[in-house]
């Protein structure tokens, strides 16, 4: 595994580090820097922000005629053959989300059910089933069947289209070094970017409907898919490759016969990693036409808060249930650890014939019993579970508990003593302090190229006009990142540690990828009703299940030897831990520091909607009040952000490729 | 990852039968999902006179009450079918360029969408008034303005801006700001009106409303960006304090259109409707009443609001509800 590769590789350096004067050491650096650039704050405070001479103005407004531009020849008369193959396209998807839509409901709910179960239990087996039998009754109980079968079918779409481009650019990518390099920042890209920034070009390109809303989705679901099936080609070891090249075989036999096969269960979880992806966008892909289950978080959130939660389980418990399911199919069907003998393979043929008679023989009686499409609304516990939600929101909202007393103080203290000062330094100091300071951390930490891109990075924010807008943001960035290692490495140690602990670490990360984060964070405003504060849970919420993952299987990694060796010389299972584990672990966690910067980046836009203004309330503004220049340049900064702090975490980014799995 | 790295190849190739398999099954389902479509479109289209009429809800509670009051005369009466689609602002000016989206029942300005596709393009059509006048102003709770008397206009609140002091704000006043979707220029006005004041966004209009009704329940002093008609405004029990009309140092940024020097509160504006051209141009029955469609007041549409976010009605019910008592109105859209 890369991961363990290179933590061994960086171990040696490590152990020559401790053995320098403890005031050459890295964090002592850049402690020293901060603290000059502090005393340049001290200084000269508010005297020297971005200076305006250095800011390209106009480019906002070119952006913005770009914008017209473009409607204008979209709703021309005599339209470009371009925008026809645009459309041609969106009509595609459209029709294809509509067909699927209508089979689900075709089969009615009797049916759909019942297909979905029996199809699992053949190919993944019991565990699957139940979970997709447990995601068709919370679907029929929440009384969101109708929605949920639409959202289902726009993911259908979507993954299966991401896919469909994912992993032959993945497979290609995996065997063309070139390739990967030429890709991997347009990847980076289609990651950090805010979708808020595209949605307009989107819609002016695609139109608005179930088409547009899947390409949205494949913008941030597909770099999983390539760079998961990318890594699982390069995973293929050289030797087994070599010798069937030797035999004679060509380049085309050795893909198809060797490394395909071989990568194929690496391939499968970047399967799970774009269901995953693809779910976080459903209440986003719904504010351009998307429908379903992303409609009713949206407008719950100001007419129903509890309908809108409701609606964010069934999207969780989708996800779930898919993750699950494709999970089981990858097991059951690897050719490594399935031998079929002929009367087994005789077995599952006569179970799939079995299958699909059964299905077929259900849709047949429901249809004659007239079941209906949509599971019947009498039925539902809609009302009662609402009812329970609603008496908790009740509490939540209510500013005389003793939550409240808790929670409001809490709140407070995280802005006044935390968040604020920090932003105060960032914002006040002469921007030529920060430049540099960065800068120099950026060479302390990681060499003379990232120093290079960080420097040119803070000057592209400070060129578009961001300046200040990017300082708050990167000061509750930095604290969201602090955040989410502290927590996402205790728990990520412990699940290593413990097998019970990571059970239940498991599900909880899967909720909060993929539940909608406004479906929370709305009732958290209650708790603490002051600004930055619900932008900074929503954030470490969303990305501690990165590092937990990474840090997890960085500890789990370590090589059983380094740990036999100070067992046998007498270490407790502390000692281990303290000085074997977590220190050759040391990559795997960089890299969740990584990662970690990479997601709390992601939820800055939502962030900014619920109150942490800067970078995310202007990119929401460019969508939302139609001002794309002024959108696309707060994106442009996020993403300089992200470049930037990406170079200064990457002693971790050689093991980078594999982050998302 | 459990194992990925470990794979061995004994059996390294996808074996004939798994292919053949999966082969069949995309053949069978390609042919069922084919079959399918055949069925589904034969079967739609009933042909109605009205045929079908696509809505746009946005995303507050007035929308909401706009759109199903305005479906269940299309559906009851004229005998359309309604599709309700829920897209935002922006983008559904380029849903209705498409027509993808019939008609919006409630816009309340987004000038350069406006100049582009109705001015210029004429891909979209404007369709007259829906009764409503959006008014935008600066806001406090009653229990305030009780208790100081002169907030009533901006020069009150001159000096004592201390009153409203938040852990984010320090010494300075906390001034709420709104919702990224909605036209603002309070830091402008702030600055012009040279008030003491710190501009914190409270984010979207659900985190505004969170926010803002804490403090309001714990009787804290509060001044915000809101707006008029809003069901909330009745349950909040907000009062406006007064801008000045024209000022020095006020100018017309943010608010787009004509420059006018000076021009500082926010103007109040008849909300509009807008119809996709070729919906317009239909000679739909539906055109004619969604032209006629009307509010008599701005406390209407609170109601039928307040009725579906405050009280949980479901839209379709509360719009039957005020259809029915008020008969007379509903008739007049209708001739």
């Amino acid at each position: 595994m890369a991961a363990s590769i290179a933590a061994t590789e960086t171990a040696a350096p490590t152990t020559v580090v401790t053995h320098r004067p403890w005031w050459r050491g890295k964090l002592v650096q850049v402690a020293g820097i901060v603290a000059l650039m502090y005393v340049g704050y001290r200084l000269r405070p508010l005297e020297y922000p971005w200076p305006e001479r250095l800011e390209w103005n106009a480019l906002s407004g070119h952006l913005d005629e770009f914008q017209i531009w473009l409607i204008d020849e979209r709703n021309a008369d005599e339209r470009n053959v371009v925008f026809g193959a645009f459309d041609a396209f969106a009509t595609f998807v459209d029709n294809l989300v509509s067909w699927f839509t209508r089979l689900l409901l075709w089969l009615t709910w009797v049916g759909t059910t019942v297909a979905g179960t029996v199809i699992a239990l053949r190919f993944g087996g019991w565990r699957a089933a139940t979970w997709v039998t447990g995601a068709f009754a919370t679907f029929a109980l929440t009384g969101l069947w109708a929605e949920s079968m639409q959202t289902l079918a726009l993911m259908l779409a979507a993954v299966g289209l991401s896919l469909l481009v994912g992993i032959p650019l993945g497979i290609v990518a995996g065997l063309s070094n070139r390739f990967l390099k030429a890709i991997t920042p347009v990847l980076d890209a289609m990651q950090i970017v805010p979708t808020f920034a595209y949605l307009i070009p989107v819609v002016v390109l695609f139109s608005v409907g179930p088409g547009a809303a899947v390409v949205s989705t494949m913008i941030y679901a597909i770099p999983p898919a390539i760079r998961i099936t990318a890594l699982g080609i390069r995973r293929v070891p050289v030797n087994t490759v070599e010798a069937a090249a030797s035999v004679g075989a060509t380049r085309g036999q050795v893909l198809s016969k060797v490394q395909l096969p071989l990568s194929r269960r690496t391939v499968l979880l970047g399967v799970n990693q774009t269901i995953m992806f693809a779910l976080s966008m459903v209440v986003i892909a719904g504010l351009i036409g998307g429908g379903g289950l992303g409609d009713v978080v949206t407008s719950g959130l100001y007419s129903n808060p509890a309908l809108a939660i409701l609606a964010g389980v069934a999207i969780v418990v989708m996800a779930m249930a898919l993750d699950r399911s494709t999970e089981a199919v990858a097991d059951r069907t690897d050719p490594a650890h399935v031998h079929p003998t002929p009367e087994s393979r005789k077995r599952l043929q006569l179970a799939t014939v079995a299958t699909v008679v059964g299905i077929v023989a259900v849709v047949a009686l429901a249809k004659a019993r007239g079941a209906a499409a949509i599971y019947p609304e009498t039925a539902t516990a809609q009302e009662w579970l609402l009812a329970r939600v609603q008496a908790v929101l009740d509490y939540v909202q209510d500013p005389t508990t003793i939550v409240f007393s808790f929670t409001e103080p809490v709140g407070n203290f995280i802005v006044v003593e935390l968040v604020q000062p920090l932003m105060q330094f960032l914002v006040e100091a002469p921007w030529l302090t920060t430049l540099l300071g960065v800068t120099a951390i950026a060479l302390v930490v990681s060499g003379v190229r990232p120093a290079v891109t960080t420097f040119a990075m803070f000057a592209v924010i400070g060129a578009v006009g961001m300046w200040e807008p990017a300082m708050e943001t990167f000061a509750q960035v930095l604290v969201a990142t602090g955040l989410t290692v502290l927590i996402g490495v205790a728990l990520g140690v412990a699940a290593a540690e413990s097998n019970a602990v990571s059970k239940v670490v498991r599900p909880v990360n899967d909720v909060f990828q993929t539940l909608p984060q406004l479906v929370y964070i709305i009732p958290f405003v209650y708790l603490m009703p002051i600004s930055y504060v619900p932008g900074i849970v929503a954030s470490v919420l969303y990305a501690f299940p990165a590092v937990v993952r990474l840090v997890e299987r960085g500890v789990r990694d370590v090589a059983p030897e380094s740990v036999e060796a100070a067992r046998a010389f007498g270490a407790t299972r502390r000692q281990v831990l303290g000085k074997v584990k977590i220190p050759l672990a040391g990559d795997a966690v960089m890299l969740g520091v990584n990662q970690g910067i990479i997601m709390v980046l992601g939820v800055v836009v939502i962030a900014g909607l619920v109150g942490s203004g800067g970078l995310g309330y202007l990119v929401a503004q460019g969508l939302q009040r139609g001002q794309f220049g002024l959108g696309l340049l707060a994106s442009l900064a996020i993403l300089a952000l992200g470049i930037a702090l990406d170079r200064v975490t990457q002693t971790g980014r050689r093991a980078r490729k594999e982050a998302i799995t | 990852m459990r194992n990925a790295g470990s794979v061995d190849n004994k059996e390294g190739s996808m074996s004939k039968n798994v292919r053949a398999r999966l082969t069949l099954l995309v053949g069978v389902s390609l042919a069922a999902v084919i079959g399918l479509v055949a069925s589904g479109s034969a079967l739609g289209d009933a042909g109605q006179s009205c045929g079908t009429v696509t809505l746009n809800e946005n995303g507050w509670a007035g929308s909401t009450a706009n759109t199903y009051v305005a479906k269940y005369v299309l559906e009851k009466r004229l005998g359309c079918t309604v599709r309700i689609t829920k897209i935002t602002e922006v983008p559904s000016y380029q849903a209705m360029a498409d027509g993808k989206v019939d008609a919006v029942l409630e816009d309340w300005g987004y000038p350069d969408q406006f100049n582009q596709y109705v001015t210029r393009q004429k891909t979209v059509v404007f369709a007259g008034s829906n009764g409503l006048t959006g008014h935008i102003g600066w806001f406090i709770p009653r229990y305030l303005l009780n208790k100081y008397p002169q907030f009533k206009t901006w020069r009150g609140l001159k000096g004592r801006e201390a009153i409203f002091r938040s852990p984010e704000s320090g010494s300075q006043g906390m001034f709420v700001g709104g919702d990224p979707s909605f036209q603002q220029k309070d830091k402008e006005l702030i600055e012009a009106l040279d008030l003491d004041f710190r501009h914190v966004t409270a984010g979207g209009y659900s985190a505004q409303v969170a926010r803002v009704s804490q403090l309001i329940k714990q009787r804290k002093p509060v001044i915000m960006y809101w707006w008029t008609p809003e069901y909330l405004n009745a349950h909040l029990n907000l009062v406006e304090v007064k801008l000045p009309p024209r000022f020095k140092g006020c100018s017309d940024v943010g608010a787009g259109g004509d420059v006018k020097k000076y021009r500082c509160a926010y103007a109040a504006a008849p909300l509009k409707k807008l119809f996709s051209k070729e919906f317009a141009q239909s000679g739909s029955p539906a055109v004619k009443f969604l032209r006629n469609f009307k509010w008599p007041s701005n406390d209407a549409q609170n109601l039928v609001g307040k009725w579906i976010a405050g009280d949980r009605m479901k839209p379709d019910r509360a719009a039957e509800r005020w259809i029915k008592a008020n008969a007379r109105t509903v008739n007049a859209w209708l001739r």
